[in-house]
């Protein structure tokens, strides 16, 4: 028997919608669960939490068997997307609600930097410290494995972007398996070990970040995970043909083999283009994101979205004519 | 439509909420007057010295011990029922509720009538409770046994109201804190929905005190205030009546009290 958390064709039926049957093995590792509003992320922890009961299939944690077992003889913690603090009972007093002593507390407001935090109620918490408490008041528990319902999605950018990074610390601390779900890309990448991408309740691909955002194996994974340029084209000799241009591939498909492109737009690189050999079309629109611009090039019968640096963004118009170097497609 | 746009323009806004308050005044008055002049009726004086008198210390002291034991008899059976009723996921729920809400709008004299083919003179139970020394009419476990049919739906269907106002998500939460349902249930659940319980107690311990019909059937003695104020009236009068009715209007008032104080949740 083996350890960490096993789901073994675990199921779960609600009038139309299943979830599973669903394999999935997580080690003393982070495992985020991706994928977009009711797919059935949220189902599948209360599955493993065991407040509600699977249909089907079994779960093991460590080598013992949680099928059949309530809740809170699971070892399972669960933290909740709003926190779900007790609103009677003062920070202090939530994260002692499941600590076997108060060392640990201390220790683990410590950890969390929620000292200053203990003797308010949850009502006089902001969102990320309320997440703080939170997670404190799981970790107290000491569970075998830590399953995260979107911890950081009710949370302003700035916050969400420490919490993350800080759970980031945190988790390589831990060493129990750790499920953490999100519909945030980029949460999903930073903090996951691996990924598993679900989509209508059933896991559409796992794999290591780079496995999932560089090689995703469908278009919805493509598609969720950021890659915006998906296009139906044919394979030729020395790429992909998609509309009227060739975008370079690698692949041992044969010629004429219909197949399916995609391409992250971070992969593509634009300059001013001052001639008109190779892939050069006009920037059909432009769009200050901030850390980067989105340009959107138009080239014959395909609209390519690229993001780039701002220098880059800054230096171009709509209508001007720019060369797109693109190192190779990744075809599903 | 045209004629209410016309209203409209002639009517502001602010003058509907005038006949509104003018409507519903008439009918406040027609709640308070009645209490006005029943203390107006009874001189000060009189209540207090009728309130020594032996018939209404014991109809009092009958009362309360009464509604206090129905009470906790109600709140005893009826939050674990409320609790199921808020949490069951089954769709029996619905014709269970309509069962613990079927003696608050049955005539309390046919509640006594339903009670009496069970526990009345004649019957299995009634007979066996009578042969063990426990009398179930004409006894004050007659009386419990009325106000309890009749108060503690107040019990189950306010409580149910109350767990259903508790997330879910904090009793999943405390569960996968390695806490049990029972644990789950008293240091999270009912601590969150106590207001709403307590006011379930409170009422169903007014409605318990102030219970007449179910009681007549079950237990003419010993008496209840409501059975007192009704002897009192039909053998000598009015007058005679309006001590206990007062006493029973100021138990009234208090319930209605701890229920604005109890109400005011502050995690709401």
């Amino acid at each position: 028997m083996t350890g960490g958390l096993r789901l073994d064709g675990l199921t779960k039926r609600y009038g139309r919608f299943e979830l599973g049957p669903m394999d999935l093995a997580v080690d003393d590792e982070v495992v985020t669960v991706l994928g977009p509003s009711g797919c059935g992320k949220t189902t599948l922890l209360s599955l493993i939490a065991g407040t509600v009961p699977a249909d089907a299939g079994s779960l093991t944690l460590d080598g013992r068997s949680l099928d059949g077992r309530p809740p809170e003889d699971r070892g399972v913690g669960l933290v909740f997307q709003d926190g779900a603090l007790f609103p009677h009972l003062t920070a202090r007093e939530n994260v002692a609600y499941a600590a076997t002593a108060a060392a640990r507390v201390e220790d683990l407001a410590a950890t969390l930097e929620i000292r200053d935090l203990l003797d308010r109620r949850p009502a006089a918490l902001s969102g990320g410290e309320a997440q703080r408490v939170a997670l404190a008041r799981t970790l107290a528990a000491n569970p075998d494995a830590l399953l995260l319902d979107e911890p950081l999605s009710s949370l302003d950018t700035p916050i969400r972007r420490r919490l993350r990074d800080e759970l980031h610390d945190l988790f390589g601390a831990l060493d129990v398996p750790v499920l953490y779900v999100t519909h945030d890309q980029r949460s999903a990448t930073v903090l996951g070990d691996r990924i598993a991408v679900l989509r209508d309740g059933a896991v559409e691909q796992v794999g290591t970040p780079d496995a999932v955002l560089g090689r995703p194996e469908s278009e919805f994974v493509a598609r969720f995970t950021g890659c915006e340029n998906v296009f139906e084209g044919t394979v030729v000799e020395d790429g992909v043909r998609v509309g009227g241009v060739t975008l370079p591939a690698v692949t041992d498909r044969a010629v004429g083999t219909a197949v399916t492109a995609c391409l992250r737009p971070s992969r593509v690189r634009l300059d001013p283009a001052d001639g008109d050999d190779g892939l050069v079309g006009p920037v059909r629109r432009r769009l200050n994101e901030g850390d980067g611009w989105r340009v959107v090039v138009h080239l014959e019968g395909v609209d390519l979205v690229a993001t780039v640096p701002p220098a880059v963004g800054r230096s171009l118009d709509p209508g001007d004519p720019v060369r797109v170097s693109v190192d190779h497609v990744h075809l599903l | 439509m045209t004629a209410t746009r016309s209203i409209r323009r002639r009517l502001p806004r602010s003058d509907w909420l005038t006949v509104a308050l003018a409507l519903g005044g008439l009918l406040l008055l027609y709640y308070l007057a009645p209490l006005v002049s029943l203390f107006l009726s009874a001189p000060p004086g009189a209540v207090a010295a009728s309130l020594t008198e032996a018939t209404v210390v014991n109809a009092a002291t009958t009362s309360v011990v009464a509604a206090t034991c129905s009470t906790l008899l109600g709140t005893a059976f009826g939050l674990p029922l409320a609790y199921w009723l808020a949490r069951a996921d089954t769709r029996w729920t619905d014709a269970v509720l309509a069962a613990v809400v079927l003696p608050l709008v049955l005539p309390p004299t046919v509640g006594g009538v339903v009670l009496l083919t069970v526990v009345g003179p004649n019957t299995l139970l009634g007979d066996v409770a009578a042969a063990a020394g426990l009398p179930l009419t004409r006894s004050l476990a007659g009386v419990v046994l009325a106000q309890t049919f009749v108060a503690s739906p107040f019990v189950v269907v306010t409580a149910k109201a109350a767990f259903e106002s508790v997330d879910r998500a904090l009793e999943h939460a405390s569960r996968s804190l390695g806490k049990g349902r029972l644990t789950t249930v008293r240091r999270i659940t009912l601590p969150l929905a106590a207001p709403g319980v307590l006011a379930g107690v409170t009422l169903a311990f007014a409605r318990a005190m102030g219970e007449f019909g179910a009681t007549m059937m079950l237990a003419y003695y010993p008496r209840t205030m409501p059975v007192q104020i009704w002897v009192s009236f039909v053998s000598l009068g009015l007058d005679a009546a309006y001590p206990v009715a007062i006493v029973l209007v100021v138990v009234s008032a208090l319930a209605l009290l701890v229920l604005d104080t109890v109400a005011s949740n502050p995690w709401r």
